[in-house]
């Protein structure tokens, strides 16, 4: 396909300056993005097995119910009951919760023993999952914008600009598309092979970008959108509101726990619960938000679609599954969030999600080190400008993937020294993170990109040798009964462990063998 | 092909074209949307189409920023959009005065 040159040149330089701008914070929300596949897996994986109760029947659960309200007073407000067989079956937050992250949640598990007593356990909740969304979201920007985190907005604006990225690289890419598409020329050089695996990627998975670029826009100004069409909606209203109802209810008046399930079987197909939230249960606007799953669905999230309905009158006041046909823009809006968090698919549309978005990520730093290809010159000392860019692409990238991999493997070992668990891997992550990323501006690029990855992949190695010492030695105490499918977060600890020890390896031989007159050589 | 002459080159004018991609490609798009709110299917008031609505504003916009490098120069850029959004914003209230 031809295309005029004075074009392919405009949309290069945009291709160009997006990219870079926009490629260091892409990275961290696209593989932190990756991990938020598995993010209950991840808690679970880092909760302590001691902390969780075991679960009970069903029928026994309005017993639990009663019980649990009639000794503790924030129970009678709300709580959560989960039928996953690994956790407790009520859990409810005797400090803090609701919905923003904070660090000093006190979780109360509780559970009936086998003689029908209750049970109670209180515990830090631990959030390491949350927080790696957190990271996600924010790219670890911290600070606040009005009531919007700060790096949020920053990942809106650079989302816009990687949406410039993916349609100028489609532009320039045409004319040469079909003959190089399945290219990988090994042979003409490293630069060409780089050059090759970006296009082929980014082409290859370029839905799957488009998709996150346009939700992660309306994620970060969504406020925005809405006053704007406020505008056009004029007098008209946009949210349909209820009327404040006048009666008080009182949880002694809450519906058996068996009459919901039968309700979600009348409302839905083939969905089971997964959990149910329950809120200002002694108030007069009581609330019961019931996750459901149904693998064979489009589901909005990875973790479920969800139901919220007035829990004494099964009056349903928001759902994500449409409830009936005329509501077909229900499931146009779910299916767009769906698309973004991986909602389809079970198990295996997870683990693509997972694949697609370490993907993007290398989109992000293949195109940074094709960036510092481009302007490099026939000497051995490379311009001010691309040394830096060198530096702040390896001290970012790597660093913050060791930040992560740290804060996985001190969890097991900062249970035995009895931290501030939450705090505590905030201030890992950060600490190793700004230790990478002032490493690699003191040492260089090239170095540094060796040692981070030889970094990388010791600590993950550590994660599943953690794991098997706390098991074998009693005085790790609490991680004995730890669940098989806990398993899975330290394999692939294992699998990484290979990668980063290969790529370690290969940035070795680049850097002692390969092109001297390189920002990459030693 | 011949060989184009600086004439006839696109010019880079990055900023007026950014310019006008960003603030008319916005107001475009609410153009747009606006139509579809009121008059595509289901009407004003479909269950969740606020939402829907919402989800549209971001690709039309992003999509004509993406384009406005096209233009020959940045004022042409303006000129055109401009007359884009005093199109559909004439057809969005049109149709609100006729229905």
């Amino acid at each position: 396909m031809r295309i005029r040159g004075d074009i392919l040149r405009t949309y290069q330089s945009i291709h160009t300056w997006t990219g870079i701008v926009a490629g260091l914070v892409l990275f961290i929300g696209f593989y932190a993005g990756s991990l938020t596949m598995f993010e209950e897996e991840i808690t679970q994986w880092a909760t302590p097995p001691s902390h969780q109760l075991a679960q009970i029947s069903v029928e026994q659960l309005d017993d639990l119910i009663l019980k649990a309200s009639a000794t503790y007073e924030k129970a009678q407000q709300g709580f959560k009951i989960n039928f996953n067989e690994h956790s407790s079956p009520m859990t409810w937050y005797e400090q803090g919760g609701g919905r923003s992250l904070s660090l000093d949640d006190v979780m109360m598990h509780a559970s009936l023993s086998e003689q029908g007593e209750l049970i109670t356990n209180a515990e830090p909740a631990n959030e390491l999952g949350n927080l790696i969304d957190m990271l996600h979201r924010t790219a670890g920007i911290a600070g606040k914008l009005g009531h919007e985190d700060l790096g949020v907005l920053v990942l809106g604006i650079a989302s816009a600009l990687y949406f410039l990225a993916l349609v100028s690289g489609i532009i320039f890419l045409l004319p040469t598309l079909v003959k190089s598409f399945f290219a990988l020329r090994k042979n003409k050089g490293v630069n060409r092979f780089w050059l090759d695996s970006h296009n082929l990627v980014g082409i290859a998975s370029l839905p799957f970008h488009l998709i996150i670029a346009w939700s992660v826009v309306v994620f970060a100004f969504h406020d925005v959108f809405y006053d704007g069409l406020s505008l056009v909606y004029a007098d008209k209203p946009m949210f349909e509101r209820s009327d404040t109802p006048q009666i008080e209810y009182s949880i002694d008046q809450l519906p058996s726990i068996s009459t919901y399930l039968r309700k979600v079987d009348e409302l839905t197909d083939g969905y089971h619960a997964q959990s149910m939230a329950f809120s200002g249960l002694s108030s007069s606007r009581p609330s019961v938000g019931i996750t459901v799953i149904n693998h064979q669905e489009m589901m909005r999230n990875n973790t479920g679609d969800f139901i919220y309905m007035h829990p004494y009158t099964f009056d349903v006041s928001f759902s994500s599954i449409p409830m009936n046909e005329e509501q077909y823009y229900v499931s146009y809006v779910a299916s767009f969030f769906s698309l973004h968090f991986g909602g389809m698919g079970g198990d295996i549309g997870r683990w693509v999600y997972f694949v697609m978005g370490l993907l993007g990520a290398f989109l992000f730093y293949s195109g940074n080190l094709l960036w510092l290809e481009k302007r490099r010159q026939k000497q051995p000392i490379q311009s001010k400008s691309n040394r830096f860019m060198a530096n702040l692409t390896v001290g970012v990238c790597l660093g913050s993937m060791l930040a992560v991999v740290a804060t996985l493997l001190s969890s097991k070992w900062l249970y035995l020294i009895n931290a501030h668990i939450n705090n505590a891997y905030i201030t890992c992550y950060y600490l190793v993170f700004f230790a990478a990323l002032i490493y690699s501006f003191f040492h260089g690029a090239a170095k540094s990109a060796i040692y981070i990855q030889k970094t990388l992949f010791i600590a993950c190695l550590c994660i599943p040798i953690t794991t098997l010492l706390a098991i074998a030695i009693p005085s790790f105490g609490e991680w004995t009964s730890t669940n098989s499918t806990n398993f899975i977060v330290d394999i692939v600890a294992l699998v990484f462990a290979g990668i980063f020890y290969f790529s370690a390896f290969k940035t070795k031989q680049r850097a002692y063998h390969g092109e001297r007159n390189s920002i990459w050589a030693l | 092909m011949n060989r184009l002459t600086a004439e006839q080159k696109i010019k880079p004018h990055w900023w007026l074209k950014t310019f006008a991609g960003a603030i008319l490609g916005f107001t475009f798009s609410y153009a747009i949307v606006a139509i579809f709110a009121w008059f595509g299917s289901g009407g004003i008031g479909a269950t969740a189409k606020i939402q829907f609505n919402m989800w549209m504003i971001s690709p039309i916009w992003l999509l004509v920023l993406s384009f406005s490098y096209l233009f020959k120069t940045g004022v042409k850029a303006i000129i055109y959009l401009l007359s884009f959004n005093i199109i559909a914003y004439s057809v969005f209230f049109f149709l609100r005065w006729v229905s």
